[in-house]
């Protein structure tokens, strides 16, 4: 199967702009009709707090809250649906990760670590921890080209390693990294490893058992869903070891005013009424992309790439941010006289939106001596045709600005 | 171009950034003042040289938009030769004038000239950028 033909009919934002250019789906990307629909379906017509109630509405709505969650574990490929907690996004389930899990693992001497290409929201965490901890936060680098080097990652680990954590695209420059053979070489030093999902579940081919993830982490509004929800994947063997950060209701087997004892993962990570409509519409969202050919989308999303790469590139005066090796649907740039923020504000003006900043990356940025980049992440819902009109706005740009 | 944004790029501002006033990186670090936008990364650096509590040269430094650095720009010339309390002033000033306040009582073609980001909320804090950080200095 291909990519459908009307695609961009099953998303209403474009009917209501209907010159809406969206080039910034790494910050997030629209949301399909039947997603939206689904959310709103819930509040109208099935609406009550979950494992709470006896009366049907609340028992509807607790086994569909359920169903998502081996909705999520089938299409990412965990073995149970128990190995899947819900979290707030990705930033969210990092964190439990790094003070539920690594926190009582590490010490004083031990290592994380980490790539050039980390988003914020995974190396912080990390940053903080080994802080607190005097361990040592050791960074891949990547080469001129965006790529990280596999025999730096062989050469940091050794065996006070504690975790890798790993991003699968980076939402900066694009690239897409080879995770598989990382899982490997730290698995072969007996070191775990967090991948970050964000930029690829959804659209990419997906099996964390195949893969090798020990803990894996998305976010719904990157594939379609609602904002306000992650998952969280976690390993059984790990399981038993990763604890609750948050406490209150839902997450209990027994409460005395002397001690508790907490239900087993992924119920102890969930305290509190979750954000119950955001996994029905993650559900809508699965259930969407389970519509799509994984393979398809990820070829769709590096040919539009490519394509983007080669006419902007044509620009004198334009230089490409990262020309990795692999990549997906993230073409990152600047342009000789122009700051990244005008730039976004003109093309913004003519309907075309994209992203200018460090897209969380700072270090990254600052390594390969920029501050903030333009960056276009594409969706399928994007087409070469979009991208021919955003290179005659980005002419008429640099001849204004010249 | 279209009315909105030749509205908000204006001839003086893309003069400024085309050719910003004593943009050049001193030796004095200690007297160093630090603008930054944790937002998008744009960072400037100003060098202020006061004797008898005047500021007598002003220069700056750094990585912006068109915004940010044509009014880093103006804040730099009109910091030469003004007070301490002067230089406050006139940031509170503009500071004000950002936010929408005593707009007639301003009559400064170049600070005018950012009446515009009113439309681009956004861009606020660009123009803002280099104005904020001198004021918080001299109300140190
Ligand atoms: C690679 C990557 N990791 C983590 C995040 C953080 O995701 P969220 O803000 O949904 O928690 C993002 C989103 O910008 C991302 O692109």
């Amino acid at each position: 199967m291909t990519l459908p033909q009307n695609i961009k009919s099953h998303f209403p934002i474009f009917t209501h702009h209907p010159g809406l250019l969206y080039f910034d789906n790494a910050a997030t990307t629209q949301r399909p009709q039947v997603v939206i629909e689904a959310i709103e379906k819930f509040y109208k017509e099935e609406n009550a707090n979950i494992h709470r109630g006896v009366y049907p509405l609340s028992a509807r709505a607790s086994q569909a809250y359920e169903r998502v969650r081996a909705q999520v574990a089938n299409f990412i490929g965990a073995a149970n649906s128990k190995d899947v907690a819900f979290t707030s996004g990705t930033t969210d389930s990092i964190n439990r990760v790094a003070s539920g899990y690594l926190k009582k693992q590490l010490e004083e001497g031990d290592n994380i670590i980490i790539s050039a290409l980390a988003h914020h929201a995974n190396l912080i965490p990390w940053q903080m921890l080994a802080e607190e901890k005097k361990a040592e936060l050791r960074v891949i680098s990547v080469d001129a080209q965006g790529n990280v080097d596999l025999n730096e990652l062989l050469k940091k680990l050794d065996r006070r390693s504690r975790l890798l954590a790993i991003t699968s695209i980076s939402n900066s420059i694009g690239t897409l990294n080879p995770v598989a053979e990382m899982i490997d070489l730290a698995h072969r030093k007996g070191v775990p490893v967090l991948v970050d999902g964000a930029q690829s579940t959804g659209l990419y081919p997906l099996n964390v058992r195949t893969l090798g993830a020990d803990f894996y982490t998305f976010s719904a509004h990157k594939m379609f869903g609602p904002f306000g929800v992650g998952v969280l994947y976690v390993r059984p063997r790990y399981q038993d070891q990763i604890k609750p950060i948050h406490f209150g209701g839902g997450m209990i087997k027994r409460v005395q005013f002397s001690k508790t004892e907490f239900l087993d993962f992924p119920k102890n990570q969930e305290a509190g009424t979750p954000n119950v409509a955001g996994v029905i519409g993650l559900g809508a969202a699965i259930s969407f992309c389970e519509k799509l050919d994984q393979v398809q989308c990820a070829k769709h999303l590096k040919s539009l790439a490519a394509y983007a790469k080669e006419a902007f590139a044509s620009i004198d005066g334009l230089h490409l941010v990262g020309q990795p090796k692999d990549y997906g649907g993230i073409v990152s740039f600047t342009m000789d006289q122009v700051h990244p923020h005008d730039l976004a504000q003109f093309l913004g003006e003519e309907g075309i939106a994209v992203r200018a900043g460090h897209h969380c990356t700072q270090p990254l940025l600052e390594s390969m001596g920029l501050a903030a980049t333009t960056r276009a992440s594409f969706s399928i819902y994007n087409s070469t045709a979009e991208i021919d009109q955003m290179l005659e706005a980005l002419k008429a740009i640099k001849k204004f600005w010249e | 171009m279209n009315p909105r944004l030749k509205n908000l790029y204006k001839e003086v501002i893309l003069m400024h950034n085309a050719k910003p006033f004593h943009f050049q990186k001193m030796e004095n670090e200690e007297g160093m003042i630090e603008a930054n936008n944790p937002l998008c990364g744009d960072r400037f650096q100003f060098f202020l040289q006061e004797e008898n509590g005047r500021i007598t040269a002003a220069h700056f430094h750094g990585f912006g938009c068109a915004i940010s650095k044509a009014s880093a720009s103006i804040l730099t010339q009109k910091l030469e030769g003004k007070t301490r309390l002067e230089a406050q002033s006139l940031c509170a000033g503009f500071l004000g004038f950002i936010e929408g306040e005593n707009r007639e009582a301003i009559s400064d073609q170049e600070i005018e000239a950012f009446a515009a980001v009113d439309e681009f909320p956004a861009r606020k804090d660009c123009a803002i950028l280099g104005w904020k950080a001198i004021n918080d200095y001299l109300s140190k």
